[in-house]
């Protein structure tokens, strides 16, 4: 398997802010790896300099082992930025077809990839009348149109509705199987929860954790215990092991750290105990407890 | 493949300069207009055995060019800028280089656009006596020797807004043209500002229009322009790269 996207010991300034602080993080072919953190984590500022649009000021950046900023290296990359403004007046069919002539191909590889991501409709339709979520399309065809072996995409999935979410996923594995790398930023965690073979987690420049989602979901020591039971609150606050109660629905939910242990006592509490089921956290509930101790270990 | 690339990026300029031809409308209309009033008026007057009409075509003409090619490109840059495009461009497998030379090369054809329709208003009020090969000479050096030009607008747009990109190369070209004889010849201007003409590159430009059509030495003008070239290319490389950092 070969290394598409190499970053090592990434350091960015920018005046007196550290938008990186040494940011290790690779990408294979056909991986695709999904970037992580709270807004101002440094996720735009590392996807720029991957793509060659700023300045590593120390450390190392390779994409298919070259040096992005250098405009041949470019070829293997098809970007999308966390936002694209296009020539009011230019057709969309013509921003298709200029991406890929200045990514070495034939204009005609545009219409291929506008049916792909569904902008054959809107093909003569200037750039300036599109909505959104439709120019966000018209960016992901752009990106696509090279064939890249690393695509870079800054919150791809902004102002997509649900059904051109569900299309943009299905591309990207499409891409995948005919061995493109993906890094992705997102807020959308749980939807890149499902796609993503690594999370990279970066908060205030740092890399906080990067391993398989169910991995990071297995960290955090909390599971949720989920029931129908007649003991009340008060009693159920009382049971060894509970660190949260939430009675609000039907079902009861028990935050705990050891739910075997939870779950015998429980068992031989409430003989009519039903509906009984454990639960993991979620990825999204990782990603908050790593960035939320780091917060706390800086401010400490 | 780098002609092919330079071929889309001059179309996409042309399409959006077509597309939306306000912008472009302005300093083609004002030139021609104003060159068309004061040929008509002063055209006949003929000095050196050449006519008015002849002379104002190149000192007029200069004006005309510099206000398509100083302009279009800084304020398409800036524009781009402004609105993320330069970006887009940025991160392909293009070097700039392609894109701003495009966006140079596509105002060509509205400098010749203008220079034409000061020629035919000239023909028009009988004041033009210049063969087709001096015209197409004039056309040439100008649109050459606007390089420099073309190259402090851009210098200005990658650090300026469009509107101000706008106010600031207008803030440059109107007094320049004044302070040049773009306009008036220097001989009817106050002293001190056919002292302060020698050290303007829109002088020189200029005169090297001048001499295709009455002659004169062109050396001194050529070193200036290209000497100013030089400066004004290192300008644009550093306020390129700060742009890009
Ligand atoms: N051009 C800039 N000049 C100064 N500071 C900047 C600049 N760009 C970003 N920053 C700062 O660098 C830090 C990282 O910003 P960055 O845009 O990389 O965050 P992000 O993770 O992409 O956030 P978001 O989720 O909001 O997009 C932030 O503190 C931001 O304020
Ligand atoms: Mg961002």
């Amino acid at each position: 398997m070969s290394t598409v996207l190499e970053v090592q010991g990434a350091r960015h300034r920018y005046g007196a802010t550290v938008a990186l602080d040494g940011v290790d993080l690779a990408v294979e072919a056909g991986e695709c790896v999904a970037l992580l953190g709270p807004n101002g984590a440094g996720k735009t500022t590392l996807v720029n300099l991957a793509v060659g649009l700023l300045p590593v000021h120390e450390g190392r950046v390779r994409v298919a082992g070259g040096d992005p900023r250098i405009a041949a290296t470019r070829r293997h990359l098809g970007v999308m930025q966390q936002s694209t403004g296009f020539p009011r007046t230019l057709k969309v069919g013509e921003l298709v077809a200029g991406a890929a002539v200045r990514a070495g191909m034939r204009r005609s590889a545009a219409g291929q990839v506008m049916a792909e991501v569904g902008l054959t409709d809107l093909a003569s339709r200037r750039a300036g009348k599109l909505s959104g979520g439709q120019r966000q399309r018209v960016a992901l065809a752009m990106a696509l149109v090279g064939d890249p072996a690393l695509l870079i995409l800054d919150e791809p999935t902004g102002g997509l509705d649900v059904s051109a979410r569900r299309v943009f996923w299905q591309t990207l594995a499409q891409r995948r199987e005919r061995g493109a790398g993906v890094l992705l930023t997102t807020h959308l965690i749980e939807e890149s929860a499902a796609v993503a073979e690594r999370v990279v987690v970066l908060h205030e420049g740092r890399v906080l954790a990067a391993d398989r989602p169910d991995a990071l979901v297995a960290r955090l020591p909390e599971r949720t215990v989920i029931a129908r039971t007649n003991l009340d609150a008060q009693r159920l606050r009382a049971l060894p092991g509970v660190v949260s109660v939430d009675t609000g629905s039907e079902l009861v939910r028990l935050g705990t750290r050891s739910p075997e242990a939870l779950l015998r006592v429980l068992l031989a509490e409430d003989p009519d105990l039903s509906d009984l089921r454990v639960e993991g956290a979620r990825l999204e509930e990782a990603v908050m407890s790593l960035t939320d101790t780091a917060t706390m270990e800086v401010t400490a | 493949m780098s002609a092919r690339v330079f071929g889309v990026e001059v179309l996409d300029e042309l399409r959006g300069i077509m597309r939306e031809p306000t912008a472009l409308f302005f300093s083609v209309v004002m030139p021609v207009g104003f060159f068309a009033l004061f040929v008509s008026i002063f055209g006949q007057q003929s000095a050196g055995g050449v006519s008015g009409g002849t002379r104002m075509l190149a000192t007029f003409g200069t004006f005309g060019v510099l206000s398509v090619t100083l302009m279009n490109p800084g304020i398409g840059v800036a524009d781009d800028r402004e609105r993320g495009w330069l970006r887009a461009k940025q991160v392909s497998a293009v070097p700039l280089g392609v894109t701003l030379a495009a966006k140079v090369a596509a105002a060509l054809p509205y400098a010749v656009g203008v220079l034409l329709a000061m020629t035919v208003a000239a023909a028009a009020t009988g004041s033009l006596d210049a063969s087709l090969a001096t015209l197409l000479r004039l056309g040439a050096v100008l649109m050459i020797g606007s390089l420099p030009f073309a190259l402090l607008g851009m210098a200005i747009g990658f650090q300026a807004g469009a509107n101000a990109s706008a106010a600031i190369l207008n803030a440059i070209l109107m007094p320049s043209a004044i302070a040049s004889g773009l306009w008036m010849p220097l001989e009817i201007m106050p002293d001190v500002i056919g002292r302060i003409a020698p050290f303007l590159p829109t002088y020189h430009l200029a005169r090297l229009g001048l001499a295709q059509v009455n002659g004169g030495g062109v050396l001194e003008h050529v070193l200036v322009l290209l000497a100013t070239t030089a400066v004004v290319a290192a300008i644009a490389a550093v306020s390129y790269r700060h742009a890009r950092a």
